[in-house]
């Protein structure tokens, strides 16, 4: 409770600030981008002084906080004559509409120039992928399944909505990846509030690091971190969304704002996730288990239900002089999860299940040149929520229902109604100073903070061995960048993690780690761009591997921090074969190798998991992503990934001989996949200003062994186990009126009704069909 | 448009790529059947190979071998069938079921029953034990799965509360039919808070007698010469020729679970059940004095009234250690000696404890995991009291030495 006074002192400070200077004027200018002929331009670049954004679907752009009178207004289409204009600004809203003149010089000769937000991240050095979410509004796709189509990136699932995921980078996973929203890490958010429940709309882009991640995403990812980019590019607007479809899913998003004059603005994003998951499973036949399983069968799941809902608002002001925003928010949300199986389908659960609550305080406060040349940003939050795991119907279910009564006392897998709050807060600052064009200098601070207090209602005498479980983490760093635009960029960074931990009766303890890094790129013409990056990467186990979750996961004190030296080579190359046809090229090669290296194993009296060190694993990887676009019309493209990922701990524990497992593959780990889409996009269907867009998606992931490659015969009678092939087809068509005010969406999953397990047995969700509607006002100055 | 082809063909392409399906011979086909984990600190299953003969040759589980799934796997064979039986975290275990036909495990069932701790054939059952560690919840499950049928066709619950001294609850040792009683030697434990696996018991015996098929409670032998008979997961009983029933104590309880908190005054020692008797006799073995100061982990029965004992130093004496020392005891002789011809102890990792081999012809099969990885199976004889290495297992842990005809 310490950490949250300490907050809420913060928090009136800020708003008796606000409140002080809320009479101060400050200049901002909008307004909508057109061509001649009167149709929106969405993606053209609007730099105003030195600041750059992008238009919006529907032509709008805003700039807020701007510190002069006097402003050269730039504005730069594909396939458009640019303007300039020099004015003047009086305080409050300036508005300026732009009409562009098409190129004359024809379209053909014209490279990608206007570079979206997302292609704006792509060309930094480091290895980054940016999804441009915009694109993906009128589907139903949550940010995990956004991420399933990015190079190098598996997101693998136990099952439908809500369901266990974990995602896989380079071969990296789980806790080596680290997750953001705008910056500030989500290790804290808690079950109702992860990339698997939060729906696409909520996030303007999301940017995936591999490998190599800038200090502003400040802390100790050792393979990567992706992070959800919100945005709020509108001061009034209203985008809603709804959507029904097969296993009685339900999912509704709302994003608002409204923001007066003078910048007091409120923003609300609410979003609920509803599904049976009641999709049928195959079963296999079994001898013993009477009539039912005789023969192998196709039947409904019956206890899988999951939802959540989510309330995210924030009040403060934007666009002021000394905020560009300032915010106090409260994140609200709730998740209940029904557990059908085990690690099996074997394992078949009729009445366990778990809650989770997150009520989160948040603080955001970012400024542009609060100096000149100055940006910072300072964000603190604190997790109250709690997490809960019940598990007390003493049945033992099989999949027809059918049960067979336990012991009064036990539940069905480990009787237990444990509830738990990690106390989990934050508090992260970055400031960036740009000297000039060529240099620019970072420091970014991030604490952390984890105080769990747990009990069971059921077990009230095991509470007086609870012991303490606190951790404290720090993570600071600093970065220099050099840069010549669009020529070349040197930055070079370095991070200190310190970590201090209180586990049970061991007490205190501390450990820190330097690590450091570089990533650089070369634009050797219009065309071609060359990237190169370095990182040793350093990661403190998490209070979860260290204290478990007193349910699935045992304690292990004994973890010693990872490391991993991770290298990434790549080059983006632009290119038109003929006039019209317009290829992007990305392509990468990496190298890892970890050290003690953080895994989880079955503990040794095998009732639960635990993680543990594990002395090397080497990846070699490659992969490449091709984008082809046809006029403006067509676009296709896909991605493929091939990585290779090696044992290198030389000896087991125990032993002094070589293990028959060096050098093998790491086993249970999706090694070749990739994925293809094609879009087609029809303009004025019906009427003026309604589109058509058709889309197809393909996911494939080549077949991979549970257990060591090198291990047992491999003949059918040896029953090596392995994860089947993955082919899932998607269809979409989008029909949008009004540019894009109402939207109708239609989406059909695995349309084959393809089996697909990706947890060795666990089996997700064959043909399914969603319907969605949207719909999109933004109100303009 | 030349790449982006070059890329779809190659996806294409692999997406038709499968693993090659020939169904190849086993390298070593064969009667014998020989679990082996490659890496026991990743918890991976075993790996099944066959062998025609234990006394030499080698197998691997390079490319060879039939893979087990769970991380811990107990094997056993009845009714010539070999059953590996997954121990199953909670959730419920799985069992499979094999024979051999020329030479190779050929499938005969999967099925799916509750994770057991204890197993013993009983007349054409398996008789299985899921026992609570729960001091709240004193109940001991028990499946009789039928080895004909494949099916698990009776089921009950034994209270381990009632059996067992003061606050604390019982759990078997293992379990094993006598005539047509089930003997269920015990340990106490706390089964409490920290306390867990200790006891403030550590200077009895126990062994709870129930009937069969109905599984009722008959009485519980009990004895203060010795600490509890057997250990963790391990077999302490044996029926020998003339029916009279022999017990070890390997003299292991602890006060909270812990190695450091051993608390049994008693040595370890070999205590006698006579045909037909449901009461210890007066028969005391001390094996402790016998073998100057060595504690019984573990034994094979290899005919004769001769075992062969797995053993440890008091100094390395632990609740779950498994000894490297192997000796012969003659039972009625009182005698013990140790056996030579075995790698010297500081060379061996591990030895295999509860699934060794011996046709009671005077000679058992242990398995010898060395610390440079390689396993041997060495046949000990225990007329000679002398090892002798045989089959050379590598590419892992030897887990269990079964056979079938």
């Amino acid at each position: 409770m310490q950490y949250f006074r300490i907050l809420l002192a913060a928090l009136l400070f800020f708003a008796v600030a606000t409140n002080a200077q809320t009479q101060q004027q400050t200049v901002s200018l909008q307004g909508r981008v057109t061509s001649s002929k009167q149709t929106v331009l969405d993606r053209a670049t609007i730099k105003v002084n030195n600041t750059v954004v992008s238009s919006s679907a529907d032509g709008s752009y805003s700039i807020e906080g701007l510190s002069k009178r006097e402003a050269t207004v730039q504005v730069s289409a594909v396939g458009y004559q640019p303007f300039t204009r020099r004015i003047s600004l009086t305080p409050g809203v300036n508005t300026l509409n732009i009409v562009l003149e098409e190129d004359a010089k024809s379209i053909e000769e014209v490279q990608v120039l206007g570079l979206t937000e997302a292609q704006e991240v792509n060309r930094q050095a480091y290895n980054v992928t940016a999804i441009d979410a915009s694109k993906l509004y009128n589907t139903t796709l949550d940010i995990a399944g956004a991420l399933d189509r990015v190079a190098g990136v598996r997101v693998r699932e136990t099952g439908g909505l809500g369901s266990n995921m974990n995602l896989s980078l380079n071969g990296f996973s789980g806790n080596h990846i680290r997750f953001f929203i705008d910056g500030v890490p989500m290790d804290n958010m808690g079950s109702s509030f992860q990339i698997n429940n939060i729906p696409i709309n909520i996030a303007d882009r999301v940017e995936v690091y591999k490998g190599v991640v800038p200090i502003w995403l400040g802390s100790d990812a050792l393979g990567g971190a992706i992070n959800i980019v919100t945005g709020n590019r509108h001061r009034n607007y209203v985008d809603a969304s709804y959507s029904y479809g097969s296993f009685n899913t339900h999912r509704t998003v709302i994003n608002t704002a409204v923001t007066s004059k003078s910048g007091l603005t409120l923003q609300l994003n609410a979003f609920q996730n509803y599904s049976d998951n009641n999709y049928k499973v195959h079963l296999e036949a079994y001898e013993n288990r009477g009539g039912n399983y005789a023969e192998s069968a196709k039947i409904p799941r019956f206890h899988d239900t999951y939802h959540n809902e989510t309330l995210i608002t924030n009040l403060g002001v934007v666009g002021k002089s000394f905020a560009d925003q300032l915010l106090l928010g409260m994140v609200l949300g709730q998740n209940y999860k029904e557990f059908q199986t085990g690690a099996r389908m074997q394992s078949v659960y009729g009445g366990r299940h778990r809650r989770g609550t997150t009520v989160m305080p948040t603080f955001k406060y970012s400024k542009k040149d609060l100096i000149e040349g100055l940006d910072v940003t300072l964000n603190a939050n604190i997790n109250l929520g709690w997490e809960q795991t019940i598990d007390t119907v003493n049945k033992r279910f099989d999949w027809f229902g059918v049960t067979t009564v336990l012991p009064s006392t036990s539940g069905e897998y480990r009787r237990s109604m444990y509830k738990y709050n990690n106390n989990e807060g934050s508090v992260t600052s970055t400031f960036n100073y740009a000297l000039n064009n060529h240099h620019n200098f970072s420091l970014s601070n991030v604490f952390t903070s984890f105080n769990r207090k747990g009990s069971d209602e059921l077990d009230p005498v095991n509470a007086q061995y609870e012991l303490p479980s606190k951790t404290q983490k720090n993570v600071l760093g600093i970065g220099y960048q050099y840069q010549i635009e669009d020529s070349w960029s040197l930055t070079t960074f370095g991070k200190y993690i310190a970590q201090i931990n209180t586990i049970g009766d061991r007490g205190r303890s501390e450990m820190h780690n330097w690590g450091y890094g570089f990533a650089s790129t070369y634009f050797v013409n219009n065309g071609v761009q060359l990237k190169a990056s370095y990182e040793l990467t350093n990661r403190m186990p998490t209070p979860i591997e260290y204290f478990g979750d007193l349910d699935n996961q045992a304690p292990n004190p004994d973890l010693t921090p990872e490391r991993s030296n991770n290298l990434n080579v790549g080059m983006i190359y632009s290119f038109q074969l003929q006039p019209d046809h317009h290829f992007v090229l990305n392509s990468n090669l990496i190298y890892r190798y970890a050290h003690d290296f953080i895994y989880t194993r079955f503990e040794n009296n095998q009732q639960r998991l635990v993680a543990d060190n594990r002395e090397g694993v080497r990846t070699f990887g490659a992969d490449a992503d091709l984008r082809y676009s046809y006029k403006d019309w067509l676009t296709a493209g896909g991605s493929l990934t091939y990585q290779y990922l090696q044992n290198m701990q030389q000896i087991e524990p125990g032993f002094n001989g070589v293990s028959p497992v060096y050098l093998d593959q790491m086993p249970n780990i999706p090694y070749f996949f990739g994925n293809t889409d094609v879009s087609l996009f029809f303009r004025n269907i019906g009427r003026p200003h309604n589109n058509l867009n058709i889309g197809y998606n393909l996911l494939y992931v080549h077949q991979f062994w549970l257990y060591w490659p090198s291990r047992g015969g491999k003949a059918a009678s040896d029953e090596k186990k392995f994860v089947p092939r993955q082919l899932s087809h998607d269809i979409n068509l989008v029909y949008s009126l009004n540019n894009g005010k109402y939207n109708i969406g239609l989406e059909a999953r695995n349309i084959t009704d393809a089996l697909l397990v990706d947890n060795f047995s666990l089996q997700k969700p064959g043909r399914a069909f969603y319907l969605n509607l949207r719909y999109f006002f933004n109100k303009k100055s | 448009m030349n790449i982006k082809n070059a890329i779809l063909t190659i996806a294409t392409a692999a997406m038709f790529v499968s693993c090659g399906k020939d169904d190849p011979a086993p390298a070593n086909p064969g009667n014998f059947i020989i679990a082996v984990t490659p890496a026991a600190s990743t918890g991976v299953a075993d790996y099944l190979l066959t062998a025609s003969s234990l006394d030499g040759g080698t197998i691997s589980t390079q490319g060879q071998g039939v893979e087990q799934d769970g991380t811990y796997r107990y094997y056993l064979t009845h009714n010539n069938k070999f059953f590996s039986m997954l121990y199953g975290q909670g959730n419920p275990g799985a069992v499979t079921v094999y024979n051999i036909q020329n030479g190779q495990l050929t499938k005969l069932a999967n099925t799916v029953t509750e994770t057991v701790q204890a197993f013993t054939p009983v007349n054409d059952h398996i008789l299985m034990t899921k026992i609570s560690r729960n001091a709240t919840n004193p109940t001991a499950t028990w499946y009789t799965f039928n080895t004909n049928s494949m099916q698990v066709d009776g089921n009950g619950s034994l209270n381990t509360s009632e059996i067992a001294p003061g606050d604390e609850i019982a759990h078997f040792s293992w379990i094993k039919q006598v005539g047509n009683k089930v003997f269920a030697p015990f340990f106490s434990i706390k089964a409490c808070c920290d306390a867990g696996f200790g006891t403030a018991y550590p200077d009895q015996a126990w062994i709870a007698v129930y009937s069969y098929p109905a599984m009722t409670l008959d009485k519980v032998i009990e004895d203060d010469r010795t600490s509890f008979i057997g250990r963790y997961f391990t077999d302490g009983m044996e029926e020998v020729e003339n029916g009279d029933i022999y017990c070890f104590s390997a003299s292991v309880a602890t006060e909270n679970g812990k190695d450091a908190t051993l608390n049994s005054t008693k040595p370890s020692a070999v205590t006698r059940i006579k045909a037909g008797t449901t009461e210890f006799d007066s028969y005391y073995f001390d094996f402790e004095a016998a073998s100057g100061g060595l504690n019984i982990t573990d034994w094979l029965y290899v005919g004769d009234n001769n075992f062969v004992v797995l053993s440890d130093k008091k100094a390395d004496k632990g609740a779950y250690n498994t000894g490297k020392t192997i000796g012969i005891i003659n039972v009625i002789d009182e005698t013990y000696k140790k056996v030579t011809g075995m790698p010297i102890e500081s060379d061996i990792e591990s030895l295999t404890g509860m699934s060794n081999y011996s046709e009671r012809d005077g000679k058992g099969y242990i398995g010898v995991n060395l610390t440079s990885g390689v396993g041997y199976i060495y046949k000990i004889d225990a007329t000679t009291a002398t090892a002798t290495q045989g089959l050379k297992v590598e590419g892992g842990t030897i887990t269990a030495i079964e056979h079938l005809d």
